[in-house]
C-alpha cells in the first residue's frame, strides 16, 4: 500500500513541478509555448544517459535541469524574433523536432528508448519524498516571483510588449528568462521522473504530454500558482480515483479544456475569484 | 530519374498538405484563431469515407458524405466554440480548438478502435500508372487534380464573382465590407463549408492512399498544415499553396539526406523553424 | 544653453517613401520644443527614431553627447529619455495607479535578476500615487484605464512617461483627440514639465496651443527642416506658411 502512495505522490509532484514551470513561461509572461514536453524530454534524457554512465543523482539532477534550461533559452531567442501566433506553431514545432531527433539516435536508444536506469538509492517512500519537497521548492519559487517585481514585469510583458519597452523594460531579456526557468524546471521534473519510472521512451515527451500540461495550467488558470497546483493534484488523482476516468483520461482532458475555456476561460481560480467577488458583494448589500 | 521522381512525389504530398492548409489559413485569415481542431475535421472526412464505402460498396458515395459531414462539422465548430469566444484574446479559442481536437481524436479511437478501419473494396490502392518513367498511384493522382481543380476554382470565385470579392473584404476590413452589405458571419460560414470541405476530400484521399483510416491520422498532417501557415504568412492563401508544396518537396528531399537526423516528419518543422530565423514573417508575409 | 539631444542628417524610408530625408536639429535642455508640420511631414517618424522604436536607414541620435543611434528603446528610457505614444497604450489588465507604478519602480526592473530581489512595492506606491495627485488623476488610481475617458487616458499616458525620471520627454500628440478644454488643460500640464527639470519636445497638429506654450519651434517638411527659432518669427515666414497650406 505504502509503494502505491509513494508512486502516487511522486507522480502529483512530478506534474506539479512541469505544470508550474509551464505557467512561469506562458502564465506569467504570455508567451505561448505548446511543446513544453521536450523540455521534459530533454532533462529526463540527460539525466538519464547520465545516470548510466554512473554519474550519481545529485549530479544527474542538476545537469538534466541545466541543459533543458539552455536549450529553452536558445528556443527563447526563436520567441524573440516571431509574433504570437507563430510562437505556438514554432513550440509545437520544437516539440516534434525534439522527439524526431530523439527517435532516431542510435545512441540514446532510438525508438525503445533508456531503460535499466538505477534507482534513486533511496526507498519509494523517501524519494517521493524528495519530489515532494522539489515541487514545494517550485511552489513557493513561483510564488516568490509572482509577488516579486519580475512577476509585476512579467505581468506588463505579457500585456502589451511594445509599451513594456516604453517603461525601460529590457523585453528580450525578460521573455529569455522566463524560458530559461520554465525549461530549466520541466528539465528537473525530467530528472525526477528518470529515476522514479527507471526507464524512459521518446513517446513520454510528445505532443499529448505538451497539451496535457497545458490542460493542468489551463484549468488551474494560467498564471495563478495555486490554481495550477489545484488542479495538478484533481487531474492526477483522477484516473486513479475512477478506472473509467482513467481509460478516458484524453477524452476528459481536451473535455475540460473545451468546458473551462468557453465557460470560464480564468480556471479554477478565475472561478474562484469571481465566487469571492460575488460573496463579498451579497455581505456589502446586507444590512 | 529517381531525383525527379522523389520531386514529383514531394508535389502529391504538397497537393495534399494545401488541401488541408488553405482551410486553416482562411480561418486565420478570418478570425485570427489557429483552428487545430480542423485535423479532427481531416480525420473525420476519412472515417466517414472507410464506414460510408464499407457499408454501401460506394467509394464516390463515402466521399461525397465526407465531404459534406466534414463541412457540417467545420460550421459546427465554428458556431458552437469559436464564435462565442471571439473577444476573448486569441489564446482561448485555439486552446478550445485544441481540446476539440483531443475529444474527436479519442472519439475516434473509442469507436472505430485504435487500430483504425480500412477499406474493404479500394482498387485503386494498388492500380499504379506510368507517367514518363515515374510511377504514380491513382489516389495521387486524383490527389493533385483535387487540389488544382478546387484551388483555381475557389482562386477564380474570390477574384472574379461578388460574393468572393466581398468575403476578401471582410478579411481586410471587415467595417468596409459590411457597409458595402458584405455579411461577415456569411463569409465566415462559407469559409468554414469551404475550408472544412477540403480537408474532408483530403482525409477521404490520404485514407485511400494508405487503404486505412486510424484516429491518429489528423494529428500530423494538421501539425504540418499550422507549420505551412505560418512559413507562407498567416492568412495568405497564395503564401499557403506555395508553402505547401515546397513543404511537399523539401520533406521527399530532405527525408533522403537527413534520414540518420531526423525522422520525416521533423523536417518540416527544422525547415520552418529555419526559416524564420531567417524571415520572420513567412515566406510571404507580410511582416 | 547645454545641448541635450541632437539628430543629425536622419533618414528613413518605407517601401520607397522617405519620412525622415535628413532631418537635423538641436534640443536644449530646459526647453519646451514643439515640432510641427503639415500631414506626412515626418513629424512621428522622427520622434519615434529619436525614441528607439524605429531604426534609422542613416543619421544619428545624440542624447548628452552619446550616440544612442543604435540603442533599444528601454535602453534610451534608462538613460533619461522618456516617450509617450499617439495613440495611448496603458496596460489594460493593470490599474491606472499600477500603470503607474511600474514605471515608477524602473529602478527595480533594470535586470531579471535585480528583479527578483526581494523588494516590496510600497515604496513605488507612494512615488505614484503622489505623480497622479499631480496629474489630477488621484480619483481614478484603482480603476481599469478601460473605465477612463480619453483625455484621462492620455494624462495616464504622459504620468507614466514621467515616472520613469526622464530628462527628455517626447510626446507625440499629446493633446490628439481631446476637446478644446482638455487640450487647454493639458497643454498647461504639459508646460509645467521644463520646469521640473524636463525637457519636452512634442509634435503637434494642434498650433493654437504649441505656439501659446512653445519655447522654441521646429517645422518639418517632406522629411526636412523647414524652420526652426522661436515661435512667432517662424510663423511669420512665408514658406511655413505655403507649407500648411500646400503649396510647395
Amino acid at each position: 500500500m505504502s509503494g502505491y502512495i509513494a508512486s502516487l505522490l511522486s507522480v502529483i509532484g512530478i506534474n506539479m513541478i512541469l505544470a508550474l514551470s509551464l505557467n512561469i513561461i506562458t502564465g506569467f509572461c504570455g508567451q505561448v509555448s505548446l511543446g513544453h514536453a521536450a523540455f521534459y524530454g530533454i532533462g529526463a534524457y540527460t539525466a538519464a544517459y547520465l545516470s548510466k554512465l554512473g554519474v550519481p543523482l545529485l549530479l544527474t539532477l542538476p545537469a538534466g535541469a541545466a541543459m533543458a534550461g539552455l536549450i529553452g533559452v536558445v528556443v527563447g531567442l526563436t520567441s524573440l524574433r516571431v509574433r504570437h501566433d507563430f510562437l505556438a506553431v514554432t513550440t509545437m514545432g520544437i516539440g516534434f523536432l525534439f522527439l524526431g531527433f530523439v527517435r532516431k539516435q542510435k545512441w540514446l536508444g532510438a525508438e525503445l528508448g533508456i531503460s535499466g536506469i538505477p534507482g534513486p538509492g533511496l526507498d519509494p517512500l523517501a524519494y517521493a519524498l524528495l519530489i515532494g519537497i522539489s515541487a514545494a521548492s517550485v511552489v513557493a519559487f513561483s510564488l516568490w516571483i509572482k509577488r516579486s517585481w519580475m512577476g509585476f514585469t512579467f505581468d506588463a510583458v505579457a500585456d502589451d510588449e511594445d509599451a513594456a519597452r516604453t517603461v525601460g523594460i529590457n523585453v528580450p531579456a525578460y521573455k529569455l528568462t522566463a524560458f530559461g526557468i520554465g525549461t530549466a524546471l520541466a528539465g528537473l521534473a525530467g530528472g525526477l521522473y528518470v529515476y522514479f519510472a527507471r526507464i524512459i521512451l521518446p513517446d513520454t515527451f510528445d505532443f499529448v504530454q505538451s497539451i496535457a500540461i497545458l490542460t493542468m495550467v489551463v484549468i488551474g488558470g494560467t498564471g495563478s500558482v495555486w490554481g495550477v497546483v489545484a488542479s495538478t493534484v484533481a487531474l492526477t488523482l483522477l484516473p486513479e480515483v475512477s478506472r473509467a476516468a482513467s481509460d478516458y483520461r484524453l477524452l476528459i482532458f481536451g473535455g475540460m479544456l473545451i468546458l473551462v475555456m468557453r465557460f470560464s476561460p480564468g480556471g479554477l481560480a478565475g472561478m474562484a475569484r469571481a465566487y469571492i467577488a460575488a460573496y463579498r458583494a451579497r455581505r456589502r448589500a446586507l444590512p | 530519374m529517381y531525383f525527379v521522381e522523389l520531386g514529383v512525389k514531394g508535389l502529391v504530398y504538397g497537393c495534399m498538405y494545401a488541401m488541408m492548409a488553405v482551410g486553416l489559413t482562411l480561418v486565420y485569415g478570418l478570425l485570427r484563431i489557429l483552428h487545430i481542431a480542423h485535423a479532427g475535421v481531416f480525420a473525420l472526412g476519412a472515417f466517414i469515407a472507410v464506414v460510408v464505402a464499407n457499408a454501401t460498396g460506394s467509394l464516390a458515395l463515402g466521399v461525397a458524405l465526407a465531404i459534406v459531414l466534414s463541412a457540417v462539422a467545420g460550421v459546427a465548430i465554428y458556431r458552437f466554440a469559436y464564435q462565442p469566444l471571439l473577444g476573448h484574446p486569441a489564446f482561448v479559442p485555439m486552446i478550445v480548438s485544441i481540446g476539440i481536437f483531443v475529444v474527436m481524436q479519442e472519439g475516434f479511437r473509442m469507436v472505430f478502435g485504435a487500430y483504425g478501419i480500412a477499406f474493404e473494396h479500394n482498387p485503386y490502392y494498388t492500380a499504379t500508372v506510368d507517367l514518363a518513367g515515374i510511377r504514380l498511384n491513382y489516389v495521387e493522382i486524383a490527389m493533385v487534380i483535387a487540389a488544382t481543380v478546387l484551388l483555381v476554382g475557389f482562386g477564380l470565385f474570390a477574384s472574379l464573382t461578388r460574393a468572393g470579392i466581398g468575403s476578401r473584404g471582410t478579411v481586410s476590413d471587415p467595417q468596409m465590407a459590411t457597409s458595402f452589405g458584405v455579411d461577415p458571419v456569411r463569409v465566415r460560414y462559407l469559409n468554414f463549408i469551404f475550408g472544412s470541405g477540403l480537408a474532408g476530400i483530403a482525409g477521404a484521399l490520404v485514407g485511400l492512399l494508405n487503404n486505412y483510416v486510424e484516429p491518429t491520422m489528423g494529428g500530423l498532417v494538421s501539425y504540418k498544415a499550422l507549420a505551412i501557415i505560418v512559413l507562407g504568412g498567416l492568412g495568405s492563401v497564395r503564401g499557403t499553396l506555395i508553402a505547401s508544396l515546397i513543404l511537399g518537396v523539401v520533406e521527399s528531399y530532405g527525408t533522403i539526406y537527413l534520414a540518420d537526423i531526423f525522422d520525416r516528419d521533423a523536417i518540416g518543422f527544422l525547415f520552418l523553424i529555419v526559416v524564420l530565423m531567417v524571415r520572420p514573417q513567412g515566406l510571404l508575409g507580410r511582416g | 544653453m547645454t545641448v541635450l539631444a541632437h539628430i543629425d542628417d536622419l533618414h528613413k524610408s518605407f517601401g520607397g517613401v522617405a519620412a525622415a530625408n535628413g532631418a537635423s536639429f538641436a534640443v536644449t535642455a530646459g526647453e519646451l520644443l514643439a515640432v510641427i508640420g503639415p500631414n506626412g511631414a515626418g513629424k512621428t517618424t522622427t520622434l519615434r527614431l529619436m525614441a528607439g522604436l524605429l531604426q534609422p536607414d542613416s543619421g544619428r541620435i545624440l542624447f548628452d553627447d552619446r550616440d544612442v543611434t543604435s540603442l533599444p528603446a528601454h535602453a534610451r528610457v534608462r538613460l533619461g529619455l522618456g516617450f509617450t505614444h499617439q495613440i495611448v497604450r496603458p496596460f489594460y489588465s493593470f490599474s491606472t495607479i499600477e500603470n503607474v507604478m511600474i514605471a515608477a519602480g524602473h529602478r527595480q526592473t533594470t535586470s531579471p535578476w535585480r528583479a527578483l530581489m526581494p523588494r516590496s512595492r510600497q515604496a513605488a506606491r507612494e512615488r505614484a500615487a503622489a505623480i497622479l495627485e499631480r496629474i489630477g488623476l488621484a480619483g481614478q488610481a484603482e480603476q481599469s484605464p478601460r473605465a477612463l475617458p480619453l483625455g484621462q487616458r492620455k494624462r495616464l499616458e504622459v504620468a507614466r512617461a514621467i515616472a520613469l525620471d526622464p530628462r527628455l520627454l517626447l510626446l507625440d500628440e499629446p493633446l490628439a483627440g481631446l476637446s478644446s478644454a482638455e487640450a487647454a488643460t493639458m497643454a498647461d500640464l504639459i508646460r509645467t514639465l521644463p520646469q521640473a527639470g524636463i525637457t519636452v519636445v512634442l509634435v503637434e497638429h494642434n498650433l493654437g496651443e504649441v505656439l501659446r506654450v512653445a519655447d522654441r519651434i521646429v517645422v518639418l517638411d517632406g522629411g526636412k527642416v523647414l524652420a526652426d527659432g522661436a515661435p512667432a518669427e517662424v510663423m511669420a515666414r512665408a514658406d511655413v506658411r505655403q507649407a500648411y497650406t500646400g503649396t510647395s
